[in-house]
C-alpha cells in the first residue's frame, strides 16, 4: 500500500472530484474510507482517537500489533501498486451554468440540469448533463413502473439509454471521454444488456479513475464466474483490494474474500465498511458469534447504520434473541422506516414471534421497494413454508432463484417445499442443485439424505452417501452419524451400524449429552458386541446400560445374563448335567 | 395482479375500433359500402382480432398495406380516414370523446329504433364484445394511464407516417426527430442483427446436417457409393431441397422479429391470441424437430418474457426447444421453472384460455412431464422413478386425468425399454434379474397395466389418450403371445399364438376417434387458426399456390390450408390416426403381407403426411424405401433415398441415415464386397446408444448384420458366435419376433458351414416361433431353409424338401422379396434335379423356367454369386437334358457366366 498518508490525499481529492459529478454515492463510500483509516497515533492525541473510535482500544491495539508484525506497508506478494497521477480538472473555475445545473441535480430536479447544461463542452459539465439525464430516466422509469400496472404488460425501460448511448460512444471514439464518462457509458451498456463491452468500458474506467467504488460495483456485478473475473486487466491500485475482496465474496470465495479484507484492515481500519464486510463473510461462514460482536460495535459507533443490519437481524433471529431483535427493529424503524433492510429486519422480528402472516405483509414491503431484494424472496418462502402455503412458497423460491442461481437457500427451499408435497423424487433434483452451489454445508446434506430415506424412495444407499458427507462436513446437531448407524443396522450391515454407533457414542460423550440415542447406541452395541464375542466390551457397554432405568435396564440385564452363559458354557453345562 | 393479463388499451386496439366504427357507421352517416365490400372489411376485422401469427400487435403501417390490398379502391378512403382520426387525437379528452363516440356503434339491447340500412354491432357478438371491453378497459385507466395511451398513439402513427413522409416530418421538430431517426437506426441495426442471426442459424443448420449426413470417416465413400447409382439426382436436389422444410418456421421468426424496437411502444396481442400463437409454435416445435431454428426463437421467448412476465407458458415454449435441440440441462431447467410458477400462482397462468381446463398445470403433471423428459433423454431408471412419484402424487389428488396419462406414459415406456431393464422398478422385488420367470411376470404386468390404463381412459372419455392405448395394446397383442393370466385348471385351453384379429380390432377402434372429432364443433384455437392462415393468404395468394408446386407434397398440403375450409379435426388427432396407420403398416410387415404393409404406408403418407411429426414422417419414407428395395432392387430404391434424405436434410437423421446403411449393407453383400460391409455394419452399431437396454432394435439390428457379414464370409465360427450372443440378448429381453429371426439366421449358419443335422432343430424352433406369432412371411423362409437342409442332407430327402417347398411358395410369391422368391427357385430347381425319379430330358422346362426366373431376380439384385451359382446350374440342368440344342445353350450359359462374374 502506498502508504496511509497517500491513501489519505488520493481519497480527498478524489471525493471533492466525486460530488462535483454528483457521484454521491461513490463520493460517501470514499469518504468512509478516509475517515476509516487509522490516524498516525505519533501525530494525534489519544483524545483525539478516542474521538474517533469510541471503545474497543484493547482490539485495537491488539489488531495493531499483529499488524505491525505482518508489516502491512507492503502489498502481498510484492505487488507494487502503480500510482495513479491524481486527475486534474480541465478548468480551475466552474462554469456559471454547470453551477446552476449542479444545484438542480443536487434538488434532484434532473431534467431542468439537463437543460441547463445543454450547450456545455466542459467535460464535467458534459458528464453531469449524461448522468442527469440518466437519472431522470431512471426517475421516470420508477414513476412508470407504478402507472403501467393497470395498463400494458411491458417492463418499463429508461428512455433516455439511447440518446446518452449515441453520445457517449461517439465521445469515446473520439477519444474526448473520461473515466466518469466511461462509468456512465458502462452503466448504459449493462442496462442495454451489452454485458462484455460494458466490461470494458468499465475496466477502462477503474484504471483510469480508480477512486471511484460505483463503477467497481458495477464492474463487479458483471463478474459472474471466477473466469471473468481472473480475465480481467486490473491495473494495481489499492482500490483494486476492495474490488477482488468484494468479487471474491459474490463468488463464494468466502475465505480469500476474508483474507483481503483483514489485509485491508491493516490501513482501514476504522472502516465501518470493511467490517461491515467481514462481517458478511463471517456470516457466509456461519460464525454468527464473531458477526453479532462486529455489528455491536458497527451500531456503537455507527448508531444509525441501516445498511447490512437485515444480516444482523438473520443472525439475532438464529441465536433467537426477541429483545435484541426487536431492539433493533426499532431503532432502524425509526432511523428510516422505508428502507427494503428495515422492512425485513420487522419481518425477522416477526416471523420470530411466529406472527407469520405479519411477517409475509413486511417481506412484501421490502420486495415493494426494492423488487430483486433477494434475502427477501427467500425469507418470505420460507415463511409460506411455515404457513403452510406452498404454492406460494414455491412461486418465492423460484423468484429468488431467477434473479440469483447461487442462492443455495432458495434452491434448499424449493427441494424442501416438494419434499412437503410428497415429491421427494422431485424435490432431490432442487436439492442437488442447493449441494452443488454449498458443498460444506451438512444441514443440506442431511436434508437430501432425508429425502432419499422417505418411505417413498427408499433409496438407502443414497441416503447412506448423503449421511456421510453430512457426517465430514461437521454436522453440528450430530444427526447424520446417529442416522448413518441406523441404516447400517437396517441394512445388516452389524460391523459399520456400530462403528458408526462407537463414533456417536464418543461424540455425545464429548458434548456430554444424555439422550434416548445414548441407549439406542449403548444397547446395540452391548448386543453386537455379544454377537462377536468381545465379551468385556460388551459387558462395559451393559454395565454403562445399567445406570438407565426401565426397560434398558432389563436389556442390559439380559445381555449380562446371556454372556455370562456364552462365557461359562462348559462349566454352565456341567451344572446343568449334575443331578 | 388482475391488470397484468388483462385486456389493455393499446393504439392497434384503437384503430380497430376506429375501423369498426366505419364499419357499423351512426344512424347518420350514408353507407359508403358495397354489400361484398362491407362483408370483406368484417372479416378482416373478424380475422385481425382473432389472428395468432404473430405475438406482437401490428404495426400501423402493417394494418394500412392490409387494408388497401382487402378493400380496393376503398382502401384509401379508409387508410385516409384512420390515419385522420389517429392524428387528431391532441389532448387526453380527444381521447375520452372517442371512446364514447365508440359506444354508440353497439346497439342497446333495448335502444329504441333502428333504422334499415343501419349496421349495429351485436353487444353480445365477437366484435361487439371487442368494443366493449376496449371500452371498458378506458373507463378503467388512470389518469396516467390515457396520457400513456396518448403518447403512444402519438408514436405509432409516427412510425408508419416517417416511414411514408420522411421529409415532412423533419421539418417539424428538428431536436425530437434527431433523436427519432437516430434511434431508428438503432432499431434497424437490432433488426438486421436478429434478421441475420435467424437466417445464419438456418445456414448453419444445413450445413450441420449436411455435415452430419455421415458423421463417420467413411463418409465420402459412402456418398460416392450412392452417387454412383444416382448421380443425376444429386445436384439438383442440393439447393431445392431443404428450403421447403424451413422456410414456414423461418417465417414466424422472421414476422417474430420484425417489430424488434428497443422502445415502448410494442404490445403483446390478448392473451387468447398469444395462447394460440404459442401453441402453433409448440406444433411448429414437434414437427420440425431440430431443424426448428433454435436461437432466434429464443430471441422472440426472451421478449415475451420481459413484456410479460407473467406469461409462463413462455417457459414452456423455451423447455420444448430445448427438448428438441437435445439441450437436457435447459429442457430440465425450463420445465422446472414453468411449474413452480404456474403452481405458485395457484395453479393455472392468471388468464384462463377457455380450450384449458384450470387446474391443469398441477404438480403431478409437472412430474408426468419431466417423466417424459427423461425418458426423451433415454434415462429408463429415473423416468421411472419419476412417473411413479407422478403416480402416487395423482392418486393423492385424486387427478384422474393425469393418473391416466401417466399409466399410459408408463406403458409405453416399458414396452420400448425392453423387460429387463425396467422389471425391477416395475415389480416391487429388486433382486430378480432377467430371468425368464421376471421376464414372462414383466409381460404380464404391462398387459395388466395397459389394460388399466385403457380402462380409466375409457372411464374418464378422454378419446385422445383411448386412441392411444388401443395402438399400444396394438403393438403389445402384435409383439406377444396373450396367455392366459391364470393358466390352470382344465378349461384352459393354451394356444400360444399372437392374435392378429384383437391387433387389428384395436387398431380399427383407435380409428373411431377421427368420427368422434369430425361430428365436434371447431374449437377456439382451431377458428384463431384459420384467421391467421387466411391472413397470411391476404398477404401472398400466389404464393402459396407456386410453393406448392416447387416443393411437392409437404407444401400443397399447406395450400390445402390456405384455400379450403379448415378441417375441425385437430392436428393431434390427425397425427395419432396416422401413427395407427404406420402401426398398421409395421403389422403387416410383420405378419408378411408386403401389398398391405405398403398400403397402409401409402395412406399414412398420402393423408397424414402434414399433419405428422417429421420423425414419423421419416420413418415412413424409410419403410416405402425398404419395400422398394426388396421387391424392385436397389437402383429405385437409392433414387428414392436420395429424394427422402434431401427431404428430412436436418431432420431425423438416424432414420434416413440406419435405411441407407441398411441398403449399402445388402447391397454390399450382395455384391461379395465384404470388406465394406463389415464396415457398414460397425457403422450401424455405433448409432446405438451404449447403454443395455437402450436402443435394443439397434443394437439387434446391427449384430445380425455382422452375423450375415460374417457368415458370407465363410468365418462360421464366428458367425455363429455373434449368432448366438444375440439370441442370448433377445431372450433376455424377451424379443421374441427377433428370436425367431435369429433361430433362422443360426440354421442358416450351420447349413452353410456344411452341418446340415445342426441346423435342423433350429430352423424347426424358429419355424415354431414364427407360427406363434403369425410371422408368415418368415415362416415361409424358414421352410425354404428347412428345404434347404433336407436337400443337404440327402438326395432321398428331395421329395419331402419339395413338399416343404410348394407348401411355402403361395406365401413367397405372392408377398416375398427379390431375394427369397429366387433362392425359393433355385432350390425348387435343385430339388427337381436331386431327385431320381426326375429326368431331366422328359420335363425340362420345369428347372429351366425356375431357373430363369431366378437368374432375372438375383440380376435385378446384383447378385453375382448367387447369379453365377443359378447360371451354373441352369448349364448343369441343360446338359443333363443332353438334347444337343439344350448343349448349345448350356455352353453359352456357361460362357456369360465367366464373362459376368
Amino acid at each position: 500500500m502506498s502508504s496511509k498518508e497517500n491513501c489519505r490525499n488520493e481519497l480527498r481529492t478524489a471525493i471533492r472530484q466525486l460530488s462535483d459529478r454528483c457521484l454521491h454515492p461513490a463520493a460517501k463510500w470514499a469518504a468512509e474510507q478516509l475517515v476509516g483509516i487509522e490516524q498516525d497515533p505519533a501525530k494525534f492525541t489519544p483524545a483525539n482517537t478516542r474521538f474517533q473510535r469510541g471503545s474497543s482500544s484493547i482490539r485495537r491495539r491488539f489488531r495493531t500489533n499483529e499488524i505491525a508484525s505482518a508489516t502491512p506497508l507492503t502489498p502481498i506478494a510484492g505487488v507494487s501498486y502503480v500510482s495513479t497521477p491524481v486527475m486534474e480538472e480541465d478548468e480551475a473555475v466552474d462554469n456559471d451554468f454547470y453551477l446552476l445545473g449542479k444545484t438542480y441535480f443536487d434538488c434532484r430536479e434532473y431534467r431542468r440540469a439537463a437543460h441547463t447544461l445543454r450547450d456545455q463542452t466542459a467535460k464535467k459539465s458534459v458528464f453531469l448533463r449524461n448522468y442527469a439525464l440518466f437519472l431522470a430516466g431512471e426517475k421516470r422509469k420508477e414513476e412508470e413502473s407504478i402507472e403501467l400496472t393497470g395498463l400494458g404488460n411491458s417492463e418499463p425501460t429508461n428512455c433516455e439509454l439511447v440518446t446518452i448511448e449515441i453520445e457517449l460512444s461517439t465521445l469515446r471514439k473520439n477519444g474526448t471521454i473520461d473515466p466518469f464518462g466511461l462509468y456512465l457509458y458502462g452503466i448504459v451498456l449493462k442496462e442495454k444488456g451489452n454485458q462484455n463491452l460494458a466490461r470494458m468500458v468499465l475496466v477502462e474506467s477503474v484504471n483510469c479513475y480508480p477512486w471511484n467504488w460505483s463503477a467497481w460495483s458495477e464492474l463487479q456485478a458483471l463478474c459472474s464466474t471466477p473466469e471473468i473475473l481472473s480475465s480481467l486487466s486490473l491495473s494495481n491500485h489499492w482500490m483494486k483490494d476492495f474490488f477482488l475482496a468484494s468479487a471474491y465474496q459474490e463468488l463464494k470465495m468466502h475465505n480469500e474474500s476474508l483474507a483481503k479484507y483483514e489485509y485491508l484492515q491493516g490501513t482501514f481500519s476504522f472502516s465501518n465498511y470493511v467490517q461491515a464486510q467481514i462481517a458478511q463473510v463471517q456470516y457466509s461462514l456461519r460464525e454468527f458469534e464473531q458477526v453479532e460482536v462486529i455489528f455491536e460495535e458497527l451500531l456503537r459507533n455507527d448508531p444509525y447504520r441501516v445498511e447490512d443490519m437485515d444480516m444482523y437481524s438473520n443472525v439475532l433471529y438464529a441465536k433467537e434473541c426477541f429483545s435484541a431483535l426487536s431492539y433493533l427493529a426499532h431503532r432502524v424503524f425509526m432511523t428510516d422506516k422505508y428502507r427494503p433492510e428495515s422492512c425485513c429486519i420487522i419481518a425477522n422480528y416477526y416471523s420470530l414471534k411466529g406472527q407469520h402472516e405479519k411477517a409475509v405483509t413486511y417481506f412484501k414491503r421490502a420486495l415493494k421497494l426494492n423488487k430483486n431484494y433477494l434475502t427477501a424472496w427467500t425469507l418470505m418462502g420460507h415463511e409460506y413454508v411455515e404457513m403452510k402455503n406452498t404454492p406460494a412458497a414455491v412461486d418465492a423460491y423460484r423468484r429468488a432463484v431467477d434473479i440469483n442461481p447461487r442462492d443455495y437457500r432458495a434452491w434448499y427451499g424449493l427441494g424442501q417445499a416438494y419434499e412437503v408435497m410428497g415429491m421427494p423424487f422431485y424435490a432431490l433434483h432442487y436439492f442437488k442443485k442447493s449441494v452443488f452451489l454449498q458443498s460444506n454445508d451438512a444441514r443440506l446434506w442431511i436434508a437430501m439424505a432425508q429425502c432419499y430415506e422417505t418411505d417413498q424412495l427408499q433409496m438407502l444407499e443414497e441416503a447412506i452417501k448423503c449421511y456421510k458427507r453430512a457426517a465430514s462436513c461437521g454436522d453440528k446437531e450430530a444427526i447424520a452419524l446417529q442416522q448413518l448407524a441406523k441404516l447400517h443396522r437396517e441394512l445388516g450391515r452389524f460391523e459399520e451400524a456400530a462403528f458408526y454407533y462407537k463414533k456417536d457414542l464418543e461424540r455425545m460423550e464429548a458434548e456430554e449429552r444424555e439422550a434416548q440415542n445414548m441407549v439406542e447406541a449403548l444397547s446395540f452395541l452391548a448386543e453386537h458386541c455379544r454377537e462377536m464375542k468381545r465379551y468385556e466390551e460388551a459387558e462395559v457397554y451393559c454395565a454403562r446400560l445399567m445406570d438407565y432405568g426401565g426397560p434398558e435396564k432389563e436389556t442390559a440385564k439380559n445381555i449380562l445374563r446371556g454372556i455370562r452363559g456364552d462365557t461359562s458354557l462348559p462349566s454352565m453345562d456341567v451344572d446343568h448335567f449334575r443331578p | 395482479m388482475a391488470a397484468a393479463g388483462a385486456f389493455g388499451v393499446t393504439p392497434h386496439k384503437v384503430s380497430v375500433c376506429v375501423l369498426l366504427q366505419m364499419y357499423a357507421p351512426p344512424a347518420q352517416a350514408e353507407p359508403l359500402f358495397s354489400v361484398s365490400q362491407h362483408n370483406h372489411l368484417g372479416l378482416y376485422l373478424l380475422a385481425i382480432t382473432k389472428s395468432h401469427g404473430d405475438f406482437l400487435e401490428p404495426k400501423l403501417a402493417d394494418l394500412l398495406t392490409q387494408l388497401k390490398d382487402i378493400s380496393g379502391s376503398l382502401g384509401d378512403w379508409l387508410i385516409e380516414h384512420l390515419t385522420n382520426r389517429l392524428s387528431s387525437l391532441s389532448s387526453p379528452d380527444d381521447l375520452a370523446v372517442l371512446f364514447s363516440e365508440f359506444r354508440g356503434t353497439l346497439g342497446g339491447t333495448e335502444s329504441a329504433v333502428i333504422e334499415d340500412n343501419q349496421v349495429v354491432l351485436d353487444p353480445n357478438s365477437y366484435l361487439g364484445m371487442f368494443v366493449r371491453r376496449c371500452v371498458l378497459a378506458f373507463n378503467l385507466l388512470s389518469f396516467e394511464g390515457v396520457c400513456h395511451l396518448l403518447t403512444n398513439i402519438g408514436n405509432y402513427c409516427k412510425e408508419a407516417l416517417s416511414s411514408c413522409l420522411p421529409y415532412e416530418l423533419h421539418g417539424l421538430d428538428d431536436s425530437v426527430n434527431d433523436l427519432e431517426t437516430s434511434s431508428a437506426y438503432e432499431n434497424m441495426d437490432l433488426e438486421n442483427f436478429v434478421f441475420q442471426k435467424v437466417t445464419e442459424e438456418i445456414v448453419a443448420n444445413k450445413q450441420a446436417s449436411q455435415r452430419n449426413s455421415f458423421h463417420l470417416h467413411t463418409s465420402k465413400a459412402l456418398s460416392g457409393l450412392v452417387e454412383d447409382v444416382e448421380i443425376v439426382a444429386g445436384s439438383l436436389y442440393n439447393h431445392a431441397g431443404n428450403s421447403g422444410e424451413t422456410c414456414s418456421s423461418s417465417d414466424t421468426i422472421a414476422s417474430g422479429t420484425r417489430g424488434a424496437d428497443t422502445s415502448g411502444n410494442m404490445f403483446l396481442r390478448t392473451t387468447s391470441q398469444l395462447q394460440g400463437f404459442f401453441m402453433e409454435q409448440a406444433d411448429a416445435i414437434e414437427k420440425h424437430g431440430c431443424s426448428f431454428p433454435l436461437n432466434g426463437f429464443e430471441v422472440i421467448l426472451n421478449r415475451i418474457k420481459n413484456l410479460a412476465p407473467e406469461l409462463h407458458r413462455v417457459h414452456f415454449l423455451h423447455y420444448l426447444t430445448c427438448l428438441y435441440h437435445d439441450d437436457y440441462f435447459g429442457a430440465l431447467e425450463n420445465l422446472q421453472r414453468f411449474f413452480d410458477y404456474s403452481v405458485g400462482i395457484g395453479g393455472f397462468d392468471i388468464t384462463p384460455v377457455p380450450s384449458q381446463s384450470k387446474g391443469f398445470e398441477r404438480y403431478e403433471t409437472g412430474l408426468l412431464c419431466l417423466g417424459m423428459l427423461q425418458f426423451h433423454f433415454g434415462h429408463p431408471k429415473q423416468a421411472l422413478e419419476v412417473l411413479t412419484e407422478a403416480v402416487r402424487v395423482s392418486q393423492q389428488q385424486s387427478n384422474d386425468s393425469c393418473l391416466a396419462y401417466t399409466l399410459a406414459t408408463i406403458c409405453t415406456l416399458s414396452s420400448e425399454m425392453g423387460s429387463s431393464s425396467t422389471s425391477g422398478l416395475l415389480g416391487t422385488s429388486y433382486s430378480h434379474t432377467a430371468t425368464i420367470g421376471t421376464s414372462l411376470y414383466f409381460k404380464q404386468q404391462l398387459f395388466v397395466l395397459l389394460r388399466e390404463a385403457l380402462k380409466r381412459a375409457e372411464s374418464l372419455s378422454l378419446k385422445r389418450l383411448i386412441a392411444s392405448n388401443h395402438l399400444a395394446m396394438a403393438k403389445f397383442d402384435l409383439m406377444n403371445v396373450q396367455r392366459p393370466l391364470l393358466s390352470f385348471g382344465p378349461k384352459a385351453s393354451i394356444k400360444l399364438r399372437t392374435c392378429p384379429i384383437t391387433v387389428c380390432k384395436e387398431l380399427r377402434s383407435c380409428l373411431h376417434l377421427v368420427s368422434e372429432y369430425a361430428s365436434e364443433s371447431p374449437t377456439m384455437t382451431i377458428e384463431g387458426a384459420f384467421s391467421t392462415a387466411w391472413l397470411n393468404n391476404l398477404r401472398s395468394p400466389m404464393g402459396a399456390s407456386v410453393l406448392s408446386l416447387d416443393n411437392g407434397v409437404v407444401e400443397s398440403s399447406n395450400a390445402f390450408q390456405f384455400c379450403a375450409q379448415p378441417s375441425s379435426i385437430p392436428r393431434s388427432v390427425l397425427q395419432l390416426v396416422g401413427s395407427s396407420y404406420l402401426v398398421r403398416a409395421t403389422a403387416w410387415e410383420i405378419y408378411g403381407s408386403a401389398t398391405l404393409a405398403r398400403v397402409n404406408s401409402f395412406v399414412f403418407a398420402t393423408c397424414y403426411l402434414d399433419a405428422s411429426s417429421s420423425s414419423d414422417a421419416a420413418l415412413v419414407h424409410a419403410k416405402l424405401i425398404q419395400h422398394l428395395a426388396t421387391f424392385q432392387g436397389y437402383k429405385d430404391a437409392f433414387s428414392a433415398l436420395k429424394v427422402a434424405e434431401e427431404k428430412f436434410l436436418s431432420i431425423s437423421r438416424p432414420v434416413i441415415l440406419l435405411l441407407k446403411l441398411q441398403l449399402l449393407h445388402e447391397r454390399a453383400l450382395h455384391r461379395g464386397n465384404l470388406k465394406l460391409a463389415l464396415q457398414l455394419c460397425n457403422e450401424l452399431g455405433v448409432l446405438a446408444s451404449p447403454f443395455n437396454g437402450v436402443d435394443n432394435q439397434l443394437k439387434i439390428e446391427a449384430s445380425m448384420r455382422h452375423a450375415r457379414t460374417l457368415l458370407a464370409a465363410k468365418q462360421y465360427r464366428q458367425a455363429s458366435e455373434v449368432a448366438q450372443s444375440l439370441f442370448c440378448l433377445c431372450y433376455q429381453f424377451n424379443m421374441q419376433v427377433e428370436n425367431a429371426s435369429v433361430l433362422l439366421l443360426l440354421a442358416e449358419i450351420h447349413k452353410k458351414s456344411g452341418n446340415a443335422v445342426l441346423g435342423l432343430p433350429y430352423a424347426l424352433a424358429s419355424l415354431s416361433f414364427c407360427q406363434s406369432f403369425n410371422l408368415d412371411l418368415l415362416e415361409a423362409s424358414a421352410k425354404v431353409t428347412l428345404a434347404e437342409l433336407w436337400l443337404s442332407l440327402g438326395t432321398n430327402h428331395a421329395k419331402r424338401a419339395l413338399t416343404l417347398l410348394h407348401g411355402a411358395f403361395p406365401m413367397v410369391l405372392g408377398h416375398g422379396g427379390l431375394e427369397l422368391r429366387a433362392r425359393a427357385r433355385l432350390i425348387e430347381a435343385q430339388c427337381y434335379l436331386c431327385d431320381p425319379s426326375y429326368s431331366v430330358v422328359e420335363d425340362s422346362e420345369i428347372v429351366l423356367d425356375a431357373l430363369k426366373q431366378a437368374s432375372d431376380e438375383f440380376e435385378v439384385l446384383e447378385y453375382p454369386r448367387n447369379g453365377s451359382g443359378s447360371f451354373l446350374l441352369d448349364g448343369s440342368g441343360l446338359r443333363q437334358a443332353g438334347t444337343g440344342g439344350g448343349k448349345r445353350r448350356s455352353f453359352s450359359f456357361i460362357q456369360e457366366t465367366h464373362t459376368g462374374s
